[in-house]
């Protein structure tokens, strides 16, 4: 079973500085954030797709569908329920639910689904070692940047083995096909006994092997891939801030993209 | 020569043990040769090379005795990333060794732990790809490759940092006859570079070429000397656990003149003193094959592609399996015996074609149907095992197939007896050694009584003993009406127990036959990566019918 994002293709976007990406995909995360009007949200998250097919990631996009269609429809459904607008659509009981707030609700569907794309762009164009790398350059320390790295090298491992796991409690009669959504998910329970057991032998395995090839944290290394900021790393970032920076114009200075002006 | 490693009367208890795992150890090790570590499982090997690098008693504390120098460094003095430069370590799972993204990166980063300019580092692994046939996997992810080039790759990635020693711990356990033989290889292209070399085996025949053999029993050192004293001193051997040569063996039983280890010296030895005279292999006139007739198993025109991929990692599999027969499924890692495996239970379901359980196509059926039919036992039993007892890991099966009780009871007490855990009822499995685990898991399936039973690698990781048990227990099975089918890479044991031998490679059926035939097809074996033991080579030769010592001894003696 492979789950790892990275996708090894040769596009501009995979040959930008990790320094840029990971700062590109702040300014992403920024401009999410500027809005909550789903016209100007669905504006961003039509751009970012626009990215993703650029750096040829839509695979990913594909392997993840349902997170994020999962995240899209719940928050979209959760949001109304909670914000509060001042042009009612129905009344029911203490729940009141406006246009304004259904309107907020989509907003906040698009902006969760686009930082999961941008995150997504960034994995799926940056190596791990990459991104250590990047988080370095950028002034965070090696031992947290590797513990980083370390972490999201895991999740594809954990989950391979975790599949591993289920098929051998279903080869033995366990029963996932029926009964209700939580009684289905109780029957997960007992699979993280062993994959808490694997885990744990897993990380000291790799502990062992981290220091019998000489790794040390804190220690000073080299870098085999050479980080190199190019012309090409600035007009993308000088760009990407220029957007956020009109981004901020219209919602800050002109009032304009927010359907609930007081809320983030 | 100087001495590049000394052990000057080691002791070491785990914390927390009372038993030492390692126990006066004294030895040294001469530069640029080799030394081959055997023993039992548990005899404290893997310890021993932990010793070496500093990775006990850095990261393994415990109590610590004696002193190890390298190179005249004390190791306990020294840190493990600063011993890395001396000593490069390949533990004994290649998988969390493999932590990079690229085969390039792998190798890179213990060279850019030791501070190397980049140019320098991109010079090592232009020098090391080729040696270790890695030249054109340089931009591969290390999940995507099989099972002997990981292998290689976590052995290029110590070399790398240019270690004047080097420490294999069982760097060919999981690998197929020619993924070994490719390790062996490096093994000797690294002793003409007069690297020294300390190797844990467990074959004893891959101690040929040592300069040394350590035999290690319950943490001490049983004897020690060269490949002629060590190998042929049969009782040495068997007392530490360590299985015998087989050519050895045969001849001392024989009582022939000899103590050969390869085909070529023994089929020497025996036209020299006319031993034997070579015959041709008759076909056998009864099908060893003991099935009653009736297909439990049958594929037809079986595709298999992994949703990920776009190869078929099976491509149209005809076959049919009798009740009650022994199946081995051999092929090299990756050639589709896990993938064809797990359809016989419906954990796979075909992308086209059938698979027909007594005459019902598998996706027919509900999941616990199957898995009343089907065991399956997984080839880590660590990835199955999760109750807080051994008794309600057995039963876990039956109550989630809702036995009642008293039923429940009586065959989890009959499972365990069937194993030889009887007794073990109360403990916690992960309490259990490696070989009982793996027991715990068989007893689990077995609990729910399939009529066929399958088994990933179940020898992996066991010592001789425990393989004959465990094997012994499967032959017990069989010999009930169970029909069992194991996938291994060990020609020993499917030579030794499988009624019926089907090769497979590439996603295809190679050979398919009763398992003396098939192995009697060395050129065909040999498409497959494949190559009987040297005993069943020595057979072929013959033109003898035996598979096993006993067999031929009989054959030949009789």
């Amino acid at each position: 079973m492979n789950i790892f994002l990275y996708l090894d293709r040769e596009t501009p976007i995979h040959r930008l500085d990790p320094r840029t990406k990971i700062l590109a995909t702040l300014i992403l995360f920024s401009l999410c954030l500027c809005f909550n009007h789903p016209t100007y949200l669905a504006a961003v998250s039509l751009g970012i797709l626009v990215i993703a097919a650029s750096s040829r990631a839509l695979p990913n996009f594909w392997k993840l569908r349902f997170l994020l269609i999962l995240l899209f429809v719940f928050s979209a459904l959760m949001w109304p329920l909670f914000a509060r607008g001042p042009t009612p659509l129905w009344n029911w009981g203490p729940v009141t639910v406006s246009r304004e707030s259904l309107l907020y609700g989509i907003a906040m569907g698009l902006r969760l689904s686009s930082f999961v794309m941008a995150g997504l762009i960034l994995l799926s164009t940056t190596r791990n070692e990459e991104l250590t790398h990047g988080l370095i350059g950028l002034g965070i320390p090696y031992p947290v940047a590797f513990a980083f790295s370390t972490a999201l090298r895991l999740i594809p491992t954990l989950a391979g083995a975790g599949a591993t796991i289920i098929q051998a409690q279903v080869s033995r009669g366990l029963d996932l096909e029926s009964g209700n959504i939580f009684r289905r998910m109780g029957k997960f329970i007992p699979q993280a006994i062993p994959l808490f057991i694997y885990a744990i032998r897993y990380t000291n395995l790799l502990a062992m092997a981290l220091e019998s090839r000489g790794f040390s944290p804190g220690a000073k290394r080299t870098f085999y891939y050479e980080l190199r900021m190019a012309p090409k790393d600035y007009r993308v970032l000088i760009v990407l801030g220029a957007i956020l920076a009109a981004a901020l114009c219209l919602r800050l200075g002109m009032g304009v993209g927010a359907v609930l002006p007081g809320r983030l | 020569m100087s001495t590049a490693v000394s052990i000057e009367d080691l002791t070491f208890a785990y914390r927390g043990q009372e038993a030492p795992a390692l126990q006066h150890i004294q030895g040294e090790v001469q530069e640029g040769s080799l030394v081959v570590i055997l023993g039992h499982g548990g005899a404290g090997k893997s310890t021993l090379c932990a010793s070496l690098n500093g990775i006990v008693p850095h990261f393994f504390r415990g109590r610590y005795q004696g002193r190890v120098l390298v190179k005249d460094r004390e190791v306990a003095g020294h840190k493990v990333a600063e011993m890395s430069r001396y000593v490069g370590f390949v533990l004994q799972d290649f998988e969390p060794q493999l932590f990079s993204t690229n085969v390039e990166l792998e190798m890179a980063f213990g060279p850019e732990n030791l501070l190397l300019p980049r140019r320098e580092i991109e010079q090592r692994i232009q020098g090391y790809l080729p040696l270790l046939g890695l030249e054109s996997f340089r931009r591969r992810e290390p999940a995507s490759l099989s099972g002997g080039q990981k292998q290689r790759l976590a052995i290029s990635s110590v070399l790398t940092m240019e270690p004047q020693i080097l420490v294999m711990d069982e760097p060919t356990t999981d690998l197929d006859p020619q993924g070994r033989e490719e390790i062996l290889n490096i093994a000797r292209r690294l002793r003409e570079e007069k690297r020294t070399l300390l190797i844990v085996d467990y074959d004893p025949e891959s101690g040929a070429e040592a300069e040394q053999i350590w035999l290690l029993r319950e943490g001490g050192i049983a004897a020690r000397g060269s490949p002629g004293e060590i190998l042929g001193d049969i009782p040495a051997l068997k007392s530490c656990g360590v299985k015998v040569p087989a050519l050895i063996e045969l001849f001392s039983t024989m009582d022939w003149p000899g103590k050969p280890l390869q085909v070529g010296e023994a089929t020497a030895l025996v036209q020299e003193h006319g031993l034997a005279r070579p015959r041709k292999l008759e076909p056998s006139k009864t099908s060893p094959s003991v099935g009653n007739g009736s297909f439990i198993l049958q594929m037809e025109d079986l595709v298999y592609r992994y949703p990920s991929h776009q190869i078929e990692a099976l491509q149209g599999i005809n076959l049919g399996i009798l009740e009650g027969e022994f199946v081995a499924l051999i092929g090299q890692n990756g050639s589709g015996k896990t993938t064809l495996a797990k359809h016989f239970n419906a954990l796979l379901k075909p992308s086209s074609g059938r698979v027909l359980l007594r005459g019902k196509a598998t996706t027919d059926y509900r999941q616990q149907e199957i898995s009343r039919l089907v065991g399956y036992v997984f080839q880590n039993p660590d990835h199955q095992i999760f109750c807080n007892t051994v008794y309600d890991e057995v039963a876990f099966g039956l109550k989630t197939l809702g036995e009642p009780p008293d039923s429940i009871e009586k065959r989890v007490a009959e499972a365990l007896a069937t194993v030889g855990l009887t007794g073990t009822e109360k403990k916690t499995p992960f309490a259990l050694s490696k070989g009982e685990r793996q027991r715990v898991a068989v007893a689990s399936v077995l609990a729910v009584r399939p009529e066929v039973l399958v088994l990933d690698e179940p020898t992996t990781g066991l010592d001789e003993e425990r393989q004959r048990s465990l094997m012994e227990m499967l032959k017990i099975l069989h010999g009930r009406g169970h029909t069992v089918i194991i996938i291994t890479h060990s020609m020993e044991v499917a030579a030794e127990y499988a009624t019926r031998a089907i090769v497979m490679k590439d996603g295809a059926i190679l050979l398919d036959g009763p398992t003396r035939e098939v192995f009697a097809r060395e050129e065909r074996l040999q498409e497959a990566s494949l190559r009987p033991s040297s005993l069943v080579r020595l057979s072929n030769w013959l033109g003898t019918r035996a598979l096993t010592v006993n067999q031929m001894v009989e054959e030949l003696g009789g």
